[in-house]
């Protein structure tokens, strides 16, 4: 402690901007971590809450996947001993005409059981629509609304409500007003209650609900009574608790997650190069201060301790700066996850609120503090191992440090064979990883020397453009390449995901735009949601002739597509008229033969998967999927896998006829219309939204609409990936600076000595920005070249691992183009603070810089 | 040649220290001088404002009848170059560059092709010595062969003055002595006037006068 008082603290208050540097680096990683988490847990706590809400007092819930049932199942259900009380759901977003208030989620529920699973606490309004059932039931245009809606939309009982409904928009009446507890927090207020048979015609639902809601009999285990209904009803339903179904559609959305978690350790190691970097300086400049230590006793243990209570110090302050900057930053990721949410659900979750959990600022200061003494650890090491006669000799400090690690060189050489060969040789998923990890860090081991040779082969141009100053710069980058290897690692590694995450950001938009053109190419969509993914307006058979009839239609597309439960998971289930499909939209076709494909699911005998599907469940043509449809299992061979991204989690092409007869579901989502050749397709669009005016909630998409909302999809998939791809930027521009400045602070006897033998200001000024904008052309050359790598990397760990889609390799140019102005300005900017500190300076003090 | 007049030069710290106290001295062509006094006397300090390093507080110090308080420090930096040549204790190479880069950095600095700098380094470090070690990196050599790199490098472009700060202060007495050598020996063959700090008495007596100061102050100044 006393040598912290002592030895640190001076150093510390006499480098105060190298010190804010080290604390800042630490900060922006802690941050960016904390941020990260803290949106990531406010958003999923609120998601999470919101089902418990809903749930109420339910012990289980049955659903078949996202296609509903028939009613019949409640009967079965209810006449089960094990079940108390089952109430009937259908969960689904409805759009309100109230301006500015968007879509609402309507609970469709029977509140002859419902009461007795939900507590719906009146604040306002007729009790008897709550204690006479037959009050509700009879009037089908009521609606209770959540206090908070009521209030944003001045909205009191009896006041009429604009919804749309399947058969167009249609007047409700507010009959009641929930009080604020239980239910109404859901979904920020966002919630409306609907008699259930209500809302089967509302959403177009038929005879069929969604779900079921139920509580045991007392004293039935809710596993022998979930074993009981699942038995009784067969593989083609789910009995689950609320929680358990939340989580399958909490993971919908893991691949948000995975890139958030992604984000914050990339920081975090970021962060580790730039402290790394700090102390290694550190270590170098206070050798004599080492040597008077040694020389006076102090053990090697005793120095090295010095150090990493240092950087734990450091770490620690860091961290509470990092952990208070991240919560402020936390509301703005949490705002932008739940608009991706949004986009997902149909409906906003509210503003989910952050606050600070005892948990996560106990591990940001653990792990900003664990982060920073790793990184000083080695330069510690160095220092408990400095000869203190050679400390203490001045002028011997320039000759420590040079010179080539040949063992790196081996270590490196052997662990990219490694890397290699695991990479090549197996397709196991861990050996894959460590693989990658191997030929990353060979790729970090040889910096150094590579740095070198790029600089001997840049050496005759920057001596060609300033003879002087250009050798002076990358004589000293050829010297010293450790002083440097710490930034240019960093820079390496920050340029590399940078590239990474544009590369996969274009490749997968350019593949999305390229399946949008072939597989969404219809004239027309006709919709009961003004999304293709929005499938809660529900379209009768019974349109698909009278679209027929509608003059300058000549093909009729039917489409149907619920989610299913496949291996504990929910795919989604195109169900299409298949053959007029083939004909019309050909997807790429990665495995089986086209026409034979299209012909055999077309007769109902197989199925067709996407090929993220087949990689996620390790499925391939001639293989046999297995679905649990409500009437049983359902075997399907695979006829063939092709390129398909209407979903994350993986889709399966079925024939629409063999879909209801397994699922006894006549609904369709939409319908994919061609225009007759000739016909103008503006005109007929008009047709079409006349004969249906009036009766049916309709959205007529054109195609070029249908590919614009996947492009923004798309982009707003990827809008993590840009925040990140700014982030990286971001800290490599940090990293450049802060390295910068403290090497170029560290060599001022250096420059001194060039000013005292002659060297005009401007010289020593461009001597130094040249170096500098070497370092980053170096920077820029490596990271480039490795992004290239690592981008074969981030795509098959997307094919391999999560989410399994594969994207054909393109290397981002543009981005590429775009980081090396920002990256060398970055650059030059960080050093001309430094230049002119080293120029301007007292000569003598200068000279006298150890 | 040199000339000090009534020269003042204090630091401000916390506490106000007067390193030299109204100094007037004058050097012509061709002297060998050597500046002698105990440690914080000033001397270095004096040597400073003499390579033009550092400004004085008060007072003038002219240059072949050159005034330097009126020069920018562009131009004072041309005045050192082209006039003044410096030889440190600690001989201040760059590390990273060989021998032969060290001598010719001060004559690319001044514009020179790369070849005749190149060329007048190597006849430079034939002049001291060590033509045999013109791709030696400081770090391969001992101290008293980068103490004659140093000189090489002060020699450069052949100034008329050439200034060392405790040349031999780092290097052992037998080494020191070949190098005092070699400086006697460029002064006689060369003519450059040669200003050297020391606290060696053998070094200052080998020079043909000798300046003694104390706190800031000339106390001596002997001619032999």
């Amino acid at each position: 402690m006393i040598l912290l008082r002592l030895i640190s603290w001076p150093y510390v208050r006499k480098h105060a901007g190298r010190a804010l540097l080290t604390v800042a680096g630490i900060a922006i990683g802690v941050a960016v971590f904390v941020a990260m988490r803290a949106a990531n847990d406010a958003v999923f706590g609120a998601f999470t809450q919101t089902v418990s809400r809903l749930a109420g007092a339910t012990e289980l819930q049955v659903t078949a996947g996202f296609s509903g049932f028939d009613e019949a199942v409640l009967e079965r259900v209810q006449a089960m001993p094990e079940v108390a009380v089952a109430s009937p759901v259908i969960e689904a977003v409805g759009a309100t005409g109230l301006p500015g208030q968007g879509n609402v989620l309507i609970l469709g529920i029977d509140m002859t059981g419902d009461r007795s699973l939900r507590e719906y606490d009146l604040e306002s309004g007729d009790a008897a629509v709550l204690d006479d059932p037959l009050v509700f039931l009879a009037q089908p245009d009521s609606l209770m609304i959540t206090a908070e809606f009521a209030r944003r939309n001045g909205l009191r009982t009896n006041d009429r409500l604009p919804l749309d409904t399947v058969d167009g928009r249609k007047e409700f009446v507010v009959r009641g007003v929930l009080g604020a507890s239980g239910l109404s927090g859901a979904f920020g207020g966002n919630l409306a209650i609907m008699d259930i048979y209500a809302a089967q015609h509302v959403f177009g639902r038929g005879r069929r609900f969604d779900r079921i809601d139920l509580a045991l009999t007392p004293g039935v285990a809710l596993d022998a009574g979930r074993q009981a209904l699942q038995q009784a009803l067969g593989p083609g339903f789910q009995v689950q608790t609320p929680s358990a179904r939340g989580q399958s559609f909490e993971s919908l959305l893991r691949i948000y997650r995975l890139m958030l978690r992604f984000s914050s350790l990339f920081a975090l190691v970021i962060a580790l190069f730039m402290i790394y970097n700090a102390f290694a300086t550190a270590v170098t400049q206070r050798r004599a201060e080492i040597g008077i230590l040694r020389a006076l006793g102090a053990t090697r243990g005793q120095v090295g301790l010095l150090f990493v209570v240092e950087s734990a110090v450091a770490g620690c302050l860091g961290s509470a700066v990092g952990v208070a900057l991240g919560y402020a930053l936390a509301g703005g990721v949490a705002r932008l996850i739940g608009t991706l949410l949004e986009g997902i659900q149909g409906v906003g979750q509210g503003q989910a609120e952050v606050t600070p959990t005892p948990w996560l600022v106990g591990v940001a200061l653990a792990l900003g503090t664990l982060t920073s003494v790793l990184a000083a650890a080695l330069p510690a090491r160095e220092a408990a191992r400095v000869d203190p006669i050679k400390a203490l000799q001045r002028g011997r400090l320039q000759v420590l440090g040079a010179g080539e690690n040949r063992a790196r060189t081996l270590v490196a050489a052997g662990l990219g064979a490694l890397g290699a060969a695991l990479f090549v040789g197996t397709t196991s998923l861990p050996a894959f990883y460590v693989g990658y990890l191997c030929l990353l860090l060979a790729a970090l081991l040889l910096t150094p020397w590579l740095s070198v040779a790029l600089v001997r082969l840049l050496r005759p141009a920057l001596v060609w453009l300033r003879p002087t100053e250009g050798m002076l710069a990358a004589d000293s980058l050829i010297g010293a390449p450790r002083r440097t290897s710490a930034t240019v690692s960093a820079l390496m590694l920050a340029i590399a995901l940078v590239v990474g995450l544009a590369g996969i950001g274009r490749a997968s938009h350019g593949q999305i735009t390229e399946w949008a053109e072939s597989a969404l190419n219809p004239d027309f969509f006709v919709t009961g949601s003004p999304t293709l993914t929005g499938r809660d307006y529900r379209l009768p058979e019974a349109m698909t002739g009278e679209l027929a009839k509608v003059e300058g239609v000549a093909i009729v597309q039917r489409m149907r597509q619920p989610r299913v439960a496949y291996r504990n998971s929910l795919v989604l289930l195109m169900a299409t008229d298949v053959e007029s499909v083939g004909r019309t939209a050909r997807r790429t076709v990665l495995e089986g033969e086209a026409a034979d494909m299209y012909r055999r699911v077309a007769a109902g005998e197989a199925a067709i998967v996407s090929e993220n599907f087949a990689a996620g469940f390790g499925v391939h043509a001639g293989d046999v999927v297995e679905l649990a449809a409500p009437t049983g299992m359902l075997r399907l061979p695979v006829a063939g896998v092709v390129r398909e991204y209407s979903d994350t989690q993986g889709a399966l092409i079925v024939d629409l006829a063999l879909y209801r007869k397994h699922w006894h579901d006549d609904t369709v989502d939409l319908f994919r219309v061609y225009v007759s050749p000739g016909a103008v397709p503006e005109e007929v669009r008009g047709r079409i939204l006349t004969r249906f005016a009036d009766q049916r909630r309709l959205f007529v998409l054109s195609s070029h609409q249908v590919r614009a909302y996947v492009g923004r999809m798309a982009d707003q998939w990827f809008s993590v990936t840009w925040v990140q791809i700014a982030v990286a930027t971001l800290v490599a521009v940090l990293g450049i600076a802060s390295s910068l400045t403290v090497t170029i602070a560290d060599r001022r006897r250096e420059f001194g000595v060039l000013q005292a033998i002659g060297g005009l200001r401007r010289q020593v000024r461009a001597a130094i920005w040249m170096e500098a904008a070497t370092l980053a052309v170096v920077c820029l050359v490596l990271g480039l070249v490795l992004g290239a790598l690592h981008l074969y990397f981030v795509l098959q760990i997307s094919y391999r691992d999560y989410p399994g889609l594969r994207f054909d390799y393109a290397y981002p140019s543009l981005v590429a183009l775009a980081v090396c102005p920002v990256m060398l300005a970055a650059a030059v900017a960080a050093a001309i603070g430094p230049a002119e500190s080293a120029v301007r300076g007292s000569l003598v003090e200068a000279l006298e810089y150890e | 040649m040199i000339r000090l007049d009534a020269v003042v030069k204090q630091f401000d710290g916390k506490r106000r220290v007067v390193a030299l106290n109204d100094v007037s001295v004058s050097i012509t062509r061709g002297e060998m001088v050597s500046i002698v006094g105990p440690s914080g006397s000033g001397k270095s300090t004096l040597l400073n404002l003499i390579g033009c390093l550092d400004r004085p507080s008060s007072g003038e110090v002219s240059i072949d009848g050159r005034r330097l308080s009126g020069l920018d420090d562009d131009e004072l930096t041309r005045v050192r170059r082209d006039t003044i040549g410096f030889v440190f204790q600690f001989f201040n190479l760059l590390p990273t560059l060989t021998a032969l880069e060290n001598v010719a950095l001060p004559l690319h600095l001044r514009g020179w092709s790369r070849h005749r700098a190149r060329e007048r380094a190597t006849e430079l470090l034939g002049v001291v010595g060590l033509a045999q070690r013109v791709h030696h990196l400081p770090e391969e050599l001992s101290g008293g062969e980068r103490q004659r790199v140093a000189i090489a490098r002060a020699l450069s472009v052949y100034p008329p003055v050439l200034l060392g700060d405790e040349p031999t202060g780092n290097l052992d007495s037998r080494t020191g002595e070949d190098i005092l050598a070699l400086l006697t020996d460029l002064h006689a063959r060369l003519g450059t006037t040669i200003v050297i700090v020391t606290h060696d008495m053998r070094v200052a007596q080998s020079c043909g006068r000798t300046i003694a100061m104390r706190d800031g102050q000339v106390v001596g100044d002997v001619r032999r």
